[in-house]
């Protein structure tokens, strides 16, 4: 082989290689059940080296499953080491520590073979809806109540099912065949990966995969480093406080950027708590890693050599850090309010270059009907994304998640709910130069007269909203209440009395630079909308109807 | 007879004449304050060309952009929109979710209808159809009041779940029409796309409401003016899913005409297809900025209820606004002779999606464009010939090809020679539209070696033998000249009409014989609309079925063959049965449910299939040419073939066939015949 042409046939490699990524996930995507999953692209896939290093990914996927699988590979191969695999066998996990930090999200982990070898593996995960235990609240004491746990074995051993694993996780889930149907979904994803990566392999006369390797994560290490660079050498403090189950937790971080490397030390946050909303540190690291890329290197692709130059660490036991036996549920009520905590140390090293707080974690809406016709309904109400410099930040739009909305329609279908209203919610965008993404007010009830049970496990910010940023004033907390009077303050379960109402209002985004420097147009424009009031027109952003600033 | 197919793009208005002895056709400049003033010109210009009058013309097929034009522009009517209390903002919130994970700074569209102009009346409709609380008049007397003092011009209607009972639309529209008059334009989202997925059918219904008003003026302008000259004829226009409609609902629906234009190249596609033969087709159309692909079964391109249009963030799917309607499935992929190929912050050689476009276009333009582009890749390893380019129409300058590459691609990676280089961008460019259509296959559980390659637009034969290499694909079509592809297309399009009816129940709690009528109803009406054009034994319908697992996304359509009530007993098998081939596996005891059913009537094809058959003659090579290969890294010497050169006559790879238009590349390994409709035919040899 010519040097020459070796470059060019690495970069065709690594464009297939995503290629043979997205077409697992896409295949996986349409196979999910539960309208959530669904919508949400609540997947990853990926594949790797022999090595269990990951070489590329799909670009589908939440963060909280993207970053996560990059390290269970590995993970899983120590329980089941290679040499022990035979062509055809398949791994699977849900093991919170393992995969991604619940036991709804199965890891299935599947070695391709050429001639007799390991050249790499193809992994892929996925949430289940439903496998037993008390099902979606943070009401568990410790994750043995949190479901059924799989250790590392094999869900097929050459090409022999592992009838009695589905068994054991079709018994003890709500929705058997359901459950089922998803995890030989992701091992038939699989399959066709190994099947892409095999015909590519021969295309090329690869013998292995060492040699793509080596240039993508060379490439990706370098271009990492100068892109990591741009933030200046440091050490920069930073603090979130939550809501927390019922009582609130200060999550707390360390960022140490030192040329093109940044570390991350979590150790003065929250001890962990008895309830579902504490955090394995694999979660934890996949949302912070996510943060902190997303705003300094978005263009570079995923694998084990970009997410190596960020490190995150936490002595064990607190909630960012979770051991077992903590329960883990809601363990994203913690995971995706990383983001916002690493862009406020991002702040101090770019001052005026990051985007305000956002909403945090998606309020997962758990309604169960205990009336004749059982039923559970889960959708996410979602709150406002933090203003950017130069831009508002996007109204009822999930940040660090990229999870959205059920159809108000689509959830009618699904469950004997009623949705009585989902509009914005004026007001609840933090001011500024550039307003926060607005909140927004849902009410809902049962369409039968009876008693509907809540799980508020991932209602947070309902004291405090988001921050601002440059001046910008706070987004508002997000309030949750019942027409019979209750106010929703803790994470626990609640009843809607035949009759009720649920009303919902989700916070809003923190604003970016001073509201009196907000363009007049704009907030006229606002006013006009109705997304602010007279009041705060007046008041926040200084503003006249005359279209000149109040003094 | 005398047809003439009209299409009206951004830039140009093809206009083509077919008559008894064959095709013409004229290429005016568009006239966009007023586009009927050029199709016209071009009309008369055509007629008098061919010695024919108005009064000639049998058919008028049209297609146009301006739909699209006017809603990426904003240049629609002033429209309002009214919804169920408590939810004007769907539109607003759209999916409440960022489609691009990594990138902080994206950007939604605006809604079409500003949220003043967004009014919730209370009334409600539940899931089941039934009704929670009927409209008041006296509130529907003050929305009116509201939309007066706006002085809107359109009114979109969207109700919650009035895909399932449409009463309280029509109700409100009929009052509203009585006290707005009826120089207000209203249109409902259970008429325009009766869907579930309020978001979708919202925008659905604003989006026709917005375009309807100027589509109407336009387009009975357009008819008037041609009548006025003599013209009786029938009168189509062109929809986004290949089919012809009448004027009438075309501008009753005028958000269907979106795509006319690109389905216009697909129908001719399609028609090639059946002209060769070839029942799998993969239509792939190379053009200056993008490429585009579409799936071709038994001569019928596929289509889906998915579009979007007026993308308002980097041209990135997801950010535009989505329309529920019958659209040829086309995959735009990044990648065309303008592609910008660069080396990025990684190292990585990348090409594409951003592009030179035709202004300044790639470095051999001339016209002050540096970058390296594929335009000058095929330059600099010998794919093209300068002299000629493009008909001629533009003058190269060769040199600067390999100039921008070694400066943008081969310096940075640090190869030795120009050619391997440039070589390279082609491959990447490959490997992305191959990537792009694996991918898309599997989402349609299609396996693409068993198709055919039909490549289309400037750089379709370069590209084709390496593709198709990629993808296992055996046989590629190049077809003859096609400078106005989607007007000739339209002229091979069947006048066609579809609806659909959202079900979404388990087979198992199905009323059949409610669904049958319901059925029957569509098939009436979907009949009464293309019997206006078309006689009532030309006429057949399709009806298609949309099944899943009950809570999987994965939907199969089935064609069913009357939509009577007992067809829908053996429906759960047949779905097991796809699921099977598809999947590798069938789920037991979870409810299949019946999401969609689909009905179109349509006009029945001429079954003109010719069979591929060479033709007599031959002519040998006339020269050599030297082009740099990837695969054999080096120069192999190519025999330069012209297509008139090919009668009958099979030649084996590496031949070039350079043509005004195209050039088809005949890699090694590939032969080339030519059909007796003048295709080129690309087989691959035994091997």
């Amino acid at each position: 082989m010519s040097g020459e042409l070796d470059i060019v046939a690495r970069n065709v490699l690594w464009n297939r290689l995503i290629s043979v990524c997205e077409e697992q996930a896409n295949a996986l995507m349409r196979a999910a059940f539960g309208a959530i999953v669904r919508e949400a692209g609540d997947l990853s896939a990926g594949v790797f080296n022999a090595d269990g290093d990951m070489l590329a990914q799909a670009v589908t996927g939440t963060p909280g499953h993207v970053n996560t699988m990059a390290a269970s590979v590995r993970a899983m191969l120590q329980f089941i080491p290679p040499d022990q695999l035979s062509p055809g066998d398949a791994l699977v996990t849900n093991d919170p520590w393992l995969g991604a930090g619940h036991v709804f999200d199965f890891v299935v982990v599947t070695p391709v073979f050429v001639d007799g070898k390991i050249v790499g593996y193809l992994a892929s995960t996925s949430h289940i809806v439903d496998v037993g235990g008390r099902g979606w609240s943070a009401e568990a004491a410790s994750v043995f109540e949190e479901g059924v746990t799989i250790p590392v074995m094999r869900l097929r051993r050459g090409a022999q099912l592992n009838e009695d694993l589905l068994d054991i996780v079709a018994t003890n889930s709500r929705v058997p065949h359901e459950a089922r149907g998803d995890i030989l979904s992701l091992l038939t994803c699989n399959d066709t990966g190994v099947s892409r990566l095999g015909k590519l392999m021969t295309e090329y006369a690869l013998d292995d995969l060492s040699s793509v390797s080596k240039f993508i994560f060379d490439s990706s290490a370098q271009g990492t480093k100068s892109a990591l660079a741009r933030a200046p050498n440091g050490r920069y403090e930073s603090k979130l406080l939550l809501d927390g189950y019922d009582a609130p937790i200060e999550l707390s971080a360390a960022m140490t950027v030192s040329d093109g490397q940044i570390d991350v030390d979590l150790s003065g946050s929250s001890e962990a708590v008895r309830r579902g909303i504490n955090c394995p540190l694999n979660y934890s690291a996949a949302y912070a890693a996510f943060g902190i890329r997303a705003l300094l290197t978005p263009d570079i692709p995923n694998n084990q050599a970009s997410l190596d130059a960020i490190r995150v660490t936490a002595p064990p036991g607190l909630v960012v850090s979770a051991e077992r036996p903590s329960p883990v549920t809601a363990r994203h009520v913690i995971g995706q309010a990383l983001p916002d905590l690493m862009l406020g140390c991002l702040e101090q090293a770019l001052p005026g270059e990051v985007l305000a707080e956002s909403s945090g974690a998606l309020w997962t809406m758990s309604l169960s009907g205990t009336g004749k016709v059982p039923f559970t309904s889960l959708n996410v109400a979602l709150g406002g994304m933090g203003a950017r410099p130069g831009m508002d930040g996007l109204s009822t739009t999930a940040f660090p998640s990229g999870v959205g909305a059920v159809p108000v329609e689509v959830a009618e279908v699904a469950a004997p709910l009623i949705y009585h209203s989902k509009e914005f919610a004026p007001d609840t965008g933090g001011a500024g130069a550039y307003r926060g993404g607005l909140g927004q007010r849902i009410e809902i009830g049962a369409r039968a007269h009876e008693t509907l049970s809540l799980s508020a496990a991932a209602f947070e910010r309902l004291t405090t909203g988001p921050a601002g940023r440059q001046g910008g004033h706070d987004g508002a907390a997000g309030r949750v209440t019942i027409t019979d009077g209750t106010e929703i303050t803790d994470k626990g379960i609640y009843d809607i009395p035949a009759g009720e109402r649920l009303i919902l209002q989700t916070p809003g985004g923190g604003g970016f630079g001073i509201p009196a420097d907000r363009d007049r147009d704009v907030v006229a424009r606002d006013l006009s909308d109705g997304l602010i009031s007279t009041e705060a027109a007046t008041s926040l952003y200084a503003f006249k109807p005359n279209g000149r600033t109040t003094t | 007879m005398v047809r003439f197919a009209i299409d009206i793009g951004g830039t140009f208005t093809d206009v083509v004449a077919q008559t008894a002895e064959g095709m013409s056709s004229v290429k005016v400049l568009t006239s966009p304050s007023s586009p009927e003033v050029a199709a016209l010109d071009g009309v008369e210009r055509l007629l008098t060309r061919i010695s024919k009058t108005h009064a000639d013309i049998s058919h008028v097929v049209h297609g146009t952009t301006l739909a699209t034009n006017a809603l990426i522009e904003r240049r629609g009517a002033k429209t309002g929109f009214i919804t169920t209390a408590g939810f004007r903002d769907v539109l607003a919130m759209r999916y409440e979710k960022r489609f691009e994970q990594y990138a902080l700074d994206i950007a939604l569209p605006e809604p079409l209808v500003a949220r003043p102009l967004r009014l919730g009346l209370a009334e409600r409709v539940l899931a089941d159809g039934t009704v929670a609380l009927a409209p008041s008049d006296a509130e529907i007397d003050a929305v009116a009041g509201e939309l007066r003092r706006q002085s809107v011009e359109a009114v979109a209607i969207g109700f919650l779940h009035s895909y399932k009972n449409p009463d309280h639309e029509h109700y409100v529209a009929a009052r509203l029409q009585r006290l707005l008059g009826n120089d207000v334009t209203i249109c409902l989202s259970s008429d325009v796309a009766g869907e579930i997925r309020e978001y979708e059918r919202f925008s659905t219904v604003c989006a026709n409401a917005y375009v309807r008003p100027l589509m109407s003026r336009y387009v009975g302008k357009l008819q008037t003016q041609l009548q006025g000259k003599g013209f009786n004829g029938s009168f189509l226009m062109m929809l986004s899913d290949g089919a012809l409609t009448t004027v009438d609902q075309a501008t009753r629906f005028p958000i269907r005409l979106v795509e006319g234009g690109p389905a216009g190249g697909v129908a001719l596609a399609a028609h090639i297809a059946r002209e060769v033969g070839s029942d799998k087709t993969l239509s792939l159309d190379i053009g200056g900025t993008t490429a585009k692909i579409c799936f071709i079964e038994n001569g019928t391109p596929k289509t889906s209820r998915r579009f979007e249009v007026a993308r308002a963030w980097r041209d990135v799917k997801g950010s535009g606004l989505p329309v529920k309607v019958p659209t040829v499935e086309l995959v735009e992929i990044g990648a065309g002779g303008g592609s910008i190929a660069a080396i990025d912050g990684l190292g990585r050689l990348k090409v594409g999606p951003k592009s030179a476009g035709a202004e300044p276009g790639p470095a051999a333009y001339g016209q002050g464009g540096d970058e390296a582009t594929i335009t000058d890749a095929h330059l600099a390893v010998g794919n093209i010939d300068a002299d000629g380019f493009a008909g001629g129409i533009i003058e190269l300058e060769p040199h600067r090809a390999p100039k921008a590459i070694a400066r943008h691609v081969q310096k940075p990676l640090g190869l030795d020679a120009v050619e391997p280089a440039a070589a390279g961008i082609i491959e990447l460019a490959d490997e992305t539209m191959a990537n792009a259509a694996r991918v898309h296959g599997v989402e349609l559980g299609l396996d693409i070696s068993g198709f055919d390659l039909l490549v289309s637009g400037g750089g379709g034969g370069l590209h084709g033998a390496r593709i198709a290499d990629k993808l296992g694909i055996r046989r590629i079509i190049v077809p003859q000249n096609a400078g106005v592809g989607s007007a000739v297309g339209f002229l091979h399009s069947p006048v066609a009409f579809e609806s659909a009816l959202s079900v979404v129940q388990p087979l198992s709690e199905l009323d059949a014989e409610a669904l049958a009528k319901r059925i029957a109803a569509a098939q009436t009406y979907v009949k009464s609309i293309v019997a206006d054009v078309v006689a009532e034994d030309q006429i057949e319908t399709v009806i298609k079925a949309e099944l899943r697992y009950q809570g999987q996304g994965l939907d199969l359509t089935l064609p069913l063959r009357t939509g009577e009530a007992a067809e829908f007993g053996g429906l759960s098998e047949r779905f097991e049965d796809r699921y099977r081939a598809l999947i590798g596996f069938t789920l037991d005891n979870i409810a299949v449910e019946l999401v969609s059913v689909s009905v179109t009537a349509r006009q029945m094809r001429d079954e003109a299939n010719a069979t591929y058959r060479p033709v007599d003659g031959s002519s040998a090579p006339s020269a050599r040419r030297n082009i740099y290969d990837i695969t054999a890294r080096g120069s192999l010497s190519y025999n330069v073939v012209a297509r008139e050169g090919l009668n009958g006559q099979t030649y084996h790879g590496p031949v070039v066939i350079p043509e005004a238009q195209t050039t088809t590349l005949v890699r090694p390994g590939w032969s080339v015949t030519k059909s007796d409709h003048g295709h080129l035919v690309m087989e691959r040899d035994a091997s």
